[in-house]
């Protein structure tokens, strides 16, 4: 990057934009205890306020431009004045409309002005509908709202001496964007706009597929070079983790600033372009943890784009994370998504799937335990006698009995109206409707939480006290209950003697199967999920691998304790699909080989297979075409997705202090690799600093 | 050389995604059991051939498990394509793998094509070796100490069975890699780098290169959790003379790893 691109990098590290930041934003709980007021006009207010409150902050060489200034009004949402509106229905999460992606390329193409002509006329034509009468009036006063923002900002681009930004923002985002700058700098805007407004975790798409005939384009007309490109991006990469500490999520970082890469298209082409290799470079020398890339592969994707990729997962931040096309979007299309939208799925927040401008999906309406449905199954069945069949058939008793009350309890979701984000949304303008009573797309997705522990609870159940009768039933319970306090050496049977998911085992992998089988089966009983959607089962576990053991404020979902496998009670599970903690798998192959057994056409929320993966991986000859490799067999065993944290100092740090949730990390030691936890503490000092030298 | 089949083994580690182990991604077997006690080994847990507890902070596990050589097989070949597809491959290290050459022979007849590196000490039977290598794709070879008198202080054997060995692969042909620890002092000193390289540049066939390892000062981790002593006889922490040079004037290709 250029020293002007590097310098903005050193100043958003060290946060040195949040100087220009005020201290408080505005006050809107009166405005939201207005009764006069419909929500949909005080939504509207909400956002002409924050608009208001902004002050515009542009910097001389900045080509990108957008600095937000107020922070979030936090005390909101605990407001009896917000709450009202969700009396008797349910929110979800703190209420706004959150984790979707726009249709980025049809506003780039309408301009904020065109979006407003179009509201004009829709306002005329449904003139005998109020409602949809009032929603229009909403779409203008925030496009109003926004341009006079724009204007502002214009206005203080030329008094800096901006003259090119001032120039720019005239154009965008009340024009169509004519340019690859343009086009950045529309989003970057209108992006920010969208979080003003209350909104979070607003994926950006496609990029490299959506930008490249602006990128073409200029190139043809000779107006950009592609290293003139190249420094845009990573301007815009940067400028996106200017503010997003403000964005809430369930930890920091967690904001759904999400970009998708690569990729098939609808006509069976691959989608990999020169944007999708400059935006991989870009992330790779940005390094910074927004935004979060993902990758679209299949059985055919070059080994240029894995090994690009796999440069950036060599840098240890966790992504990019890849989907499979040839898993993905077969399973899209049996979900009712035509073969187009199919092709052009990106990703939420995580990982779930979900289509640009067309989604008002809630892709994580909640979780079922999986561990507490085979734990209280196991404990029932123990206790009152019966065969494994009868502890199966009540494990998916609960799972059916979880997957019902989610589904009842959102059935009575309440969403906030969003006249903004509507104009970013297909149909909402032209149809008078807004965002919040629906997209083509309505389903609701639930993640499987914690399924190679119950799997390994199973088969720890089936093998000790069925197939072996090794232990009566009785004083596994008696364990159970005492935490093991008695009787470590049958909690060491149970861990140690008992088949696992994540080393290939017939019967942990056959258990495994059996639970999302009774999960899918049960999601798929739900014709209408009261928004006339479907309900997705996924294979993720999100933040549930800790809520479900340790429990949280105000979870909807059951706490487990001690379980069977010969986990303590307060331990984490599993995160996503990976073997459970304290089991160690012989590597990548065999945990691919246990998750590809899974039907994926059935589990179309996503979630992925998460590997730990030492950062030694990435030295020594061919190291990157090996990491490639490696990518290449996940997309060969045909499974859906995946992530790998290849370990930074920061997570070894972590280990030493908390090594009971990192039993299976592992460090490359010498010539060896070794448990980072079993090594001694002189040794884990050594090796902590020589990662952090290693960077 | 013995015909009867054994038919199974004890491993102490099985490793997938191995990326230091041969060409492409591999999956490596570590047989359990050999026949040196070189002072600086770091698997200390790979010595003895009976199954041992190792005492880690995070609890004690067994370091040791017994295999047939049919599931393993099983296990290689459901894996063989994919590994083949991108170049990989599988590895055979320890301990001394040919410790347990009827095991590994018993292993190989019933693979599907696989690219096979066997990393060795080279002290086996001439018979027994060259029976093993006809069926390996790679060897990686270990030398250590050329004169005689150090190899047996610090490793407890002499090296005229390695060094025979040694002749016996290079005569046949067979695509070899070197692989020479550094160890301060003993293996790194100029005199056994320049006898090392003359001796492999003498032979009929040369390696595809020689890899120079320096000793990582970590080596004797693993001692303590066999409650046993890190004694290597010589300063850990001293820098290991790395010399690429002897080498390539005899021609060599040469890597420090």
């Amino acid at each position: 990057m250029n020293t002007l691109n590097s310098d903005r990098r050193e100043k958003t590290r060290s946060r040195w934009y949040r100087q220009f930041r005020s201290e408080t934003s505005p006050d809107l709980i009166p405005l939201y205890g207005n009764q006069e007021l419909s929500w949909m006009e005080i939504e509207t207010e909400h956002f002409i306020t924050m608009c208001e409150a902004e002050m515009p902050c542009v910097f001389p060489d900045e080509k990108i431009i957008y600095t937000r200034t107020t922070p979030e009004p936090e005390t909101l949402y605990e407001s009896e004045a917000y709450k009202r509106f969700f009396a008797g229905r349910t929110r979800h999460e703190l209420g706004p409309i959150n984790n979707i992606t726009p249709d980025w390329l049809q506003i780039l193409k309408q301009g904020l002005s065109g979006q407003r002509t179009a509201a004009v006329k829709a306002h005329d034509q449904f003139s005998e509908n109020p409602g949809k009468k009032a929603f229009l009036s909403g779409v203008i006063k925030t496009i109003d709202a926004a341009l006079d923002l724009a204007s502002r900002y214009s206005g203080e681009a030329f008094h800096i001496g901006n003259m090119q930004a001032g120039e720019m923002l005239k154009r965008v985002p009340a024009n169509p964007a004519d340019s690859f700058h343009e086009a950045l700098q529309f989003i970057r805007f209108t992006h920010s706009l969208i979080l003003l407004a209350g909104h979070y975790q607003i994926g950006f798409g496609r990029m490299d597929q959506y930008l490249l005939p602006y990128y073409l384009s200029d190139l043809a007309s000779g107006a950009l070079k592609p290293e003139d490109a190249y420094e845009l991006i990573v301007e815009f990469l940067i400028s996106l983790n200017r503010d997003s500490d403000l964005y809430p999520g369930v930890q920091p970082g967690d904001n759904g600033q999400t970009l998708m890469l690569g990729g098939l298209l609808p006509d069976g082409s691959d989608g990999e372009n020169e944007l999708t290799h400059l935006f991989l470079k870009a992330a790779e020398e940005v390094r910074l943890i927004d935004p979060k890339i993902n990758v679209r592969i299949h059985a055919d994707t070059s080994q240029e784009l894995l090994e690009a990729a796999v440069r950036l997962n060599r840098q240890g931040f966790g992504f990019p994370q890849y989907s499979n096309d040839d898993v993905v979007i077969p399973a899209l299309t049996a979900h009712g998504y035509s073969r187009e939208d199919a092709y052009d799925y990106s990703v939420a927040a995580c990982w779930e799937f979900i289509i640009p401008g067309k989604g008002m999906e809630v892709v994580n309406i909640g979780a079922v335990s999986f561990p507490y449905a085979a734990d209280s199954a196991v404990r029932h069945v123990l206790e009152h006698g019966g065969t494994f069949a009868d502890i199966l058939e009540r494990a998916e008793r609960s799972i059916e009995e979880q997957v019902d009350a989610l589904v009842k309890t959102y059935s009575k979701l309440a969403l906030p109206p969003a006249p903004f984000l509507s104009i970013f949304m297909e149909g909402c303008i032209g149809n008078g409707t807004d965002l919040s009573e629906g997209l083509t797309y309505n389903n609701y997705g639930i993640h499987g939480a914690g399924s190679s522990n119950a799997a390994d609870a199973l088969s720890a159940v089936k093998h000790f006290i069925y197939d072996t009768q090794e232990f009566e039933a009785s004083e596994l319970l008696d364990a159970l209950e005492t935490d093991f306090r008695e009787n470590e050496p049958l909690r060491l049977k149970l861990m140690n003697h008992a088949g696992k998911v994540g080393l290939n085992d017939e019967t942990a992998d056959g258990l495994l199967f059996h639970l999302f089988s009774a999960f899918s089966h049960n999601c798929e009983k739900v014709k209408n999920n009261g928004r006339g959607g479907l309900i997705r089962p996924g294979t993720g576990s999100a933040m549930y691998y800790i809520w479900l053991a340790q429990g949280e404020d105000q979870m909807r979902e059951p706490v487990v304790k001690t379980t069977a496998e010969g986990r303590h009670a307060g331990q984490p599970l599993g995160a996503n699909l990976s073997p459970s903690p304290g089991v160690r798998p012989y590597g990548p192959f065999s945990v691919f080989n246990s998750f590809a057994k899974l039907d994926y056409s059935a589990l179309c929320n996503g979630g992925p297979i998460t590997l730990e993966l030492s950062s030694s991986v990435f030295r020594g000859t061919d190291a990157i075409k090996k990491a490639a490799d490696l990518i290449r067999l996940f997309v060969q065993t045909g499974n859906q997705q995946l992530q790998m944290n290849c370990v930074s100092p920061e997570t070894l740090l972590e280990a030493r202090e908390f090594p009971e949730k990192y039993p299976d990390l592992v460090v490359r030691v010498w010539g060896w690799s070794g448990y980072f936890c079993e090594l001694s503490p002189e040794y884990q000092e050594q090796i902590i600093q020589r990662h952090i030298f290693a960077l | 050389m013995q015909n009867k089949i054994m038919s199974t083994g004890i491993l102490f580690d099985i490793k997938e995604f191995a990326v230091h182990d041969g060409p492409g991604i591999r999956t490596t077997f570590f047989l359990k059991g050999c026949p040196l006690r070189c002072t600086w080994c770091h698997n200390p847990e790979g010595q003895k051939q009976e199954i041992e507890t190792l005492h880690t902070p995070m609890g004690d596990r067994a370091a040791g498990k017994i295999y047939t050589s049919e599931e393993l097989a099983v296990y290689i070949n459901s894996q063989a394509d994919r590994l083949n597809s991108v170049g990989g491959g599988i590895t055979f290290s320890g301990g001394e793998p040919l410790m347990q050459a009827d095991f590994v022979l018993d292993i190989l007849g019933q693979l599907s094509p696989i690219h096979i590196v066997l990393d060795t000490c080279g002290y086996a039977d001439e018979e027994t070796f060259v029976e093993v290598i006809k069926r390996i794709s790679l060897v990686y070879y270990d030398l250590k100490c050329m004169d005689p008198e150090t190899h047996r202080k610090y490793t407890g054997k002499d090296n005229s069975l390695i060094l025979g060995n040694y002749a016996a692969m290079a005569r046949m042909g067979i695509p070899h890699v070197v692989r020479i620890p550094l160890i301060p002092g003993i293996t790194d000193t100029d005199a056994n780098l320049e006898a090392a390289a003359a001796f492999i540049a003498s032979q009929p066939n040369r390696p595809l290169r020689i890899d120079l390892l320096p000793l990582n000062p970590l080596a004797g981790a693993k001692y303590d959790m066999l409650f046993r002593e890190y004694t290597p006889g010589f300063d850990p922490d001293q820098k290991p003379n790395i010399n690429k040079r002897f080498f390539e004037n005899h021609g060599l290709e040469v890597e420090i790893q």
